[in-house]
């Protein structure tokens, strides 16, 4: 365990880690462009430079890969490495076009940051900068802006070495460098190629999604968990904040909507990557939400379908409830608590795979495309859905039901958040809140459970399903 | 510790009444003759249809003698081919403090120059407060502000919302729309030969 002292703090690293790792250990900030923790260390940008005093004065050398060594005194603030830093920061933006106003990583950009931090002038150079291609194509996700590129190679090595599509690749040498795709489209095939727009240190690999749509300030992350699979990735929800949502008539439809996902590192599960389906969220969010409850299709208050709801349940024989694996933890406790000596529970996928969807690799995704089948399991067991002949009562909660496995003559409860075709069919139907709009958590396959919070307030004619199974119960004799 | 008597402070510029003053009620009608004279005059002047009334009828009347640096309505300006200069980088609409401008960006990768451009460009007049620092922070001189102010009295808050055309399409009399400067020697668009 070598001893080493970092701008006077005495520090102990562990054997084998470089002066970056032993410093962020130690919460010591060092700069840096192309080096990341779960990517190899290609040292290229040269901005992690720090001073190492030796017999003949300080001499400079870069952070991410010195070997810590025992009785090492490092300095990342001195006048020499300053000066380093200062240069290395005018060599980078060189060709860099400096068009922050019209890009999109303006707000959260490593080089706007540093520049600030450590250079905070204008550039030294006097000749024309290198124009390169300003938008390339790199997949049908993301675009590239080679002026903006600093050659850090982040993108790269992680097609190497986290995804293997070997997707991306560098070409040219020196300042006409480009981030290029393969040829046989690997990287547009790359289940998790949205990565590099988060790894990327400047604005050269952009969302297409997610171009121009808002300046990163507008927006704020709200800690959620992707229901995509059954790994539940710890993700981040960016939306408008309450100050700059949008009122001119006709800019945006009125409900609130998820602007981009970004992965929350996680260790436990994720660690700092998510896939491209969990990117597209939105999509799932954004369906087309059903917000009245219905008897048979005719509209009523949420009093009147709870009335009718009960009295189904007391006139019961034989009800059967299939809960859905998109539930959270704590509304599928509520079910059980309130309603689960009543009625006899199978659990159900909500969600089935799509067609061209990756089913399973060995990253992140899983087969099972819903978060918390694990948790309704743990909590009802583990049988196929056989729905038996004598139910005379089946409450459906969620979507992805086949209608067709209901005994004719039985009645039928349906909670569902989305509008679809067997809202109308239901006996009693409830619209219920989506994922974001309650706060809860779901276990994953591996039995780790993380939690979500709500971004979106619900609509006022929407239940919450942990509040919704009480108020089933509570005239009900199999309640509470 | 002893504590120090209150003594009222006297200040230079005291009041001073004399005995008509504190008698009240013949200063009080003095002032009620003054108000009230302006006010019948000014009504005389308008029901006659006489000019020179000291209220303007807005909207129906506006003032002609606004000063030169009055800031009134928004001017978007144009480029040479009459594309909006605006690149909708959002710096009027963050600076903004009513939060008035709301900005819908558009891309368009065959303009290689300006890649970023307002599809929508609204603001709200309810609620501007003509500050005028969307005019300072913008970096490309898009977005200027005329010295007429807009004419825009409505029963519908709606109505209040002028939109990237109004903005572009509306030139005052005195243009301050002026054309954009030359850009500086050595600067040349990507794509422009030497």
């Amino acid at each position: 365990m070598p001893r080493l002292t970092i701008d006077g703090r005495e520090i102990e690293a562990a054997a084998g880690q470089t002066v970056m790792e032993a410093a962020k250990d130690a919460g010591i900030f060092i700069p840096y462009f192309c080096w990341h923790p779960q990517l190899s260390v290609p040292g290229n940008c040269r901005i992690c430079v720090v001073g190492v005093e030796d017999k003949g004065g300080e001499w400079v050398d870069i952070a991410c890969n010195m070997p810590v060594s025992e009785g090492m005194v490092v300095y990342t603030n001195s006048e020499k490495v300053k000066a380093r830093r200062k240069a290395t920061l005018q060599f980078i933006t060189l060709n860099h076009p400096v068009d922050c106003g019209i890009c999109d990583k303006a707000g959260e950009c490593t080089l706007q940051d540093y520049h600030y931090e450590y250079n905070g002038e204008r550039s030294v150079s006097v000749d024309a900068k290198n124009h390169e291609t300003k938008h390339y194509d790199l997949s049908d996700r993301i675009v590239l802006d080679n002026e903006r590129c600093i050659q850090c190679t982040r993108c790269v090595r992680f097609t190497r070495e986290i995804t293997g599509s070997a997707g991306l690749a560098m070409g040219n040498r020196a300042d006409h460098s480009l981030v290029r795709p393969s040829e046989d489209g690997a990287f547009g095939r790359d289940a998790y190629s949205d990565n590099v727009i988060d790894i990327c240190p400047v604005g050269a690999l952009l969302s297409k999604a997610f171009l121009h749509k808002a300046r990163v300030w507008y927006l704020k992350p709200t800690a959620s968990v992707c229901p995509g699979c059954a790994r539940g990735c710890s993700v981040n929800l960016w939306h408008r904040k309450a100050e700059w949502r949008l009122r001119a008539p006709g800019m945006r439809a009125a409900h609130e909507s998820i602007d981009r996902v970004t992965p929350l590192e996680n260790p436990a599960v994720n660690g700092p990557w998510i896939c491209n389906k969990g990117r597209d969220l939105a999509r799932v969010f954004d369906r087309a939400r059903a917000e009245v409850a219905m008897l048979k299709g005719r509209p009523t208050d949420l009093e009147g379908a709870l009335a009718n709801a009960r009295a189904l349940l007391a006139a019961a024989k034989r009800p059967v409830a299939v809960v859905s694996s998109w539930g959270s933890n704590e509304e599928l406790a509520a079910f059980r608590d309130a309603l689960g000596a009543r009625f006899d529970a199978y659990v159900k996928a909500d969600h089935e795979p799509q067609p061209g969807e990756v089913l399973e690799d060995s990253l992140l995704i899983r087969a099972d495309k819903n978060p918390n089948t694990a948790g309704a399991r743990a909590l009802f067991g583990e049988r196929p859905l056989a729905i038996p002949r004598e139910a005379d009562l089946v409450l459906v909660w969620g979507e992805g039901f086949d209608f067709g496995l209901v005994p004719a003559g039985a009645k039928t409860i349906l909670l569902n958040a989305w509008l679809a075709p067997e809202n109308g069919h239901a006996d009693v139907f409830f619209p219920v809140s989506a994922q974001t709009e309650r706060s809860g958590t779901y276990t994953n396959f591996a039995g780790v459970t993380s939690a979500f919070s709500a971004c979106f307030p619900k609509a006022a004619g929407v239940a919450d399903a942990q509040a919704l199974f009480p108020l089933l119960a509570r005239a009900d004799g199999g309640g509470e | 510790m002893s504590r120090k008597p209150f003594v009222r402070k006297q200040y230079w510029n005291e009041p001073e009444m004399g005995l008509w003053e504190r008698a009240y009620l013949p200063e009080i009608l003095r002032g009620l003759l003054i108000t009230g004279g302006v006010f019948l005059r000014n009504m005389g002047k308008w029901i006659t249809g006489r000019k020179g009334a000291l209220t303007t009828y807005y909207p129906e009347e506006t003032r002609w003698d606004y000063a030169a640096g009055n800031r009134g309505k928004h001017v978007l300006t144009r480029r040479p081919d009459g594309s909006p200069q605006c690149i909708a980088c959002n710096m009027c609409a963050t600076v903004c403090p009513a939060k008035v401008i709301e900005i819908e960006a558009g891309f368009d990768p065959a303009d290689a120059a300006h890649p970023k451009y307002p599809v929508k460009f609204e603001i709200d007049y309810s609620r501007c407060v003509f500050c005028g620092l969307c005019v300072e922070a913008c970096p490309e001189d898009a977005i200027r502000m005329a010295k007429e102010v807009p004419h825009l009295p409505s029963g519908d808050r709606w109505a209040m919302w002028l939109g990237r055309e109004e903005l572009l399409a509306w030139q005052p009399q005195s243009d301050v729309a002026k054309p954009y400067p030359p850009a500086p020697a050595g600067r040349r668009a990507p794509g422009e030969s030497a």
